[in-house]
């Protein structure tokens, strides 16, 4: 059973809006800010009361200046289409450098514990003479160690995905496309 | 036999080290710093191998920080290897009053090397208070 049509699809579209995890801005076709949803004031930081009833360019100029809290998030604007409204402005999550650097420095630290192993065995089986049983031993613990390193590279780039997800694509829908 | 505590919760890098200094020093493992400490009142090391982050209540700075800051600890020659790099973490460890500091990876060659000079050679008080540099 189809449960979408058991509600309005009015409905299902207010709760998009008001749950939406980007934020989202109407352009009416009057050219006029007339709407924000939740997300949008939380992300931007901006109540609902400064942009509403805002033209669309002096929006844009708000948005556009060069003032470092800008820099937390990106927009895309997405022409609708449709006869109510003119566009709809996206902001979504956008890392900062510090938000790279610090995760750099936790990568580089999870990947220096099984490089530190890799680089010590080998020049121990490099530079002692270990019987065969240890020497094995040693080898078998080397291809284990970079199994780890590959796991940990598996896990961040999963990691990263998933923290990212689809902030870090533009939004797409009907026949429009970012501007 | 002169004594080595090898402090790291990674079970394969003290096993690196041991293999590196079995040959040496008499050694004894130790997966965090709590556990490390309360074994400094009943027996008392030569050095100490220290890995920097560590589970439980203590950090290897902290733990470095106890041993140099008491009297009856402070000849205990602690050697930092830690996988955090940068400068400030260094610059850091040695305001603690680490003796060394080894970033991983390192050579376990060098830190034989170094230890050997610190606590078995004649000339041993010389080397204390090197810093190893990282790897190349």
């Amino acid at each position: 059973m189809n449960t979408s049509n058991q509600r309005p699809a009015q409905t299902e579209a207010e709760a998009a809006w008001q749950h939406c995890p980007w934020g989202l801005v109407a352009i009416g076709r009057d050219g006029k800010v007339c709407r924000v949803n939740p997300a949008f004031e939380y992300r931007t930081g901006t109540a609902a009361a400064t942009v509403l009833g805002m033209s669309e360019s002096d929006f844009d100029a708000l948005f556009n200046s060069p003032l470092p809290d800008r820099r937390r998030f990106g927009q895309r604007r997405v022409e609708t289409g449709d006869e109510a409204l003119r566009a709809i402005y996206y902001f979504f999550h956008a890392p900062t450098d510090s938000d790279h650097d610090s995760q750099l420095v936790h990568i580089a630290e999870r990947m220096r514990e099984p490089l530190a192993s890799i680089y010590g065995f080998a020049e121990l089986l490099l530079t002692q003479n270990y019987d065969e049983d240890t020497r094995r031993d040693l080898t078998g613990t080397l291809m284990e160690q970079v199994e780890v390193i590959s796991n940990v590279i598996n896990e961040e780039l999963d990691t990263r995905n998933s923290a990212i997800g689809p902030h870090a694509t533009a939004p797409r829908f009907g026949g429009g496309g970012p501007q | 036999m002169k004594k080595l505590l090898i402090v790291d919760d990674h079970a394969v890098i003290r096993q690196m080290i041991c293999l590196a200094l079995r040959d040496h020093f008499e050694l004894e493992q130790f997966g965090d710093a709590d556990s490390t400490y309360a074994s400094l009142a009943t027996s008392r090391p030569d050095g100490i191998v220290l890995d920097v982050m560590l589970p439980g209540s203590m950090s290897g700075y902290q733990l470095c920080q106890r041993i140099k800051s008491d009297p009856a600890l402070a000849s205990i020659h602690v050697v930092l290897v830690t996988a955090r790099g940068q400068v400030a973490d260094q610059e850091f460890g040695r305001a603690l009053g680490a003796d060394a500091y080894f970033i991983k990876p390192f050579s376990p060659v060098a830190l034989v090397r170094h230890l050997t000079t610190a606590l078995l050679s004649p000339s041993g008080a010389a080397a204390t208070g090197s810093k190893e540099s990282p790897l190349p």
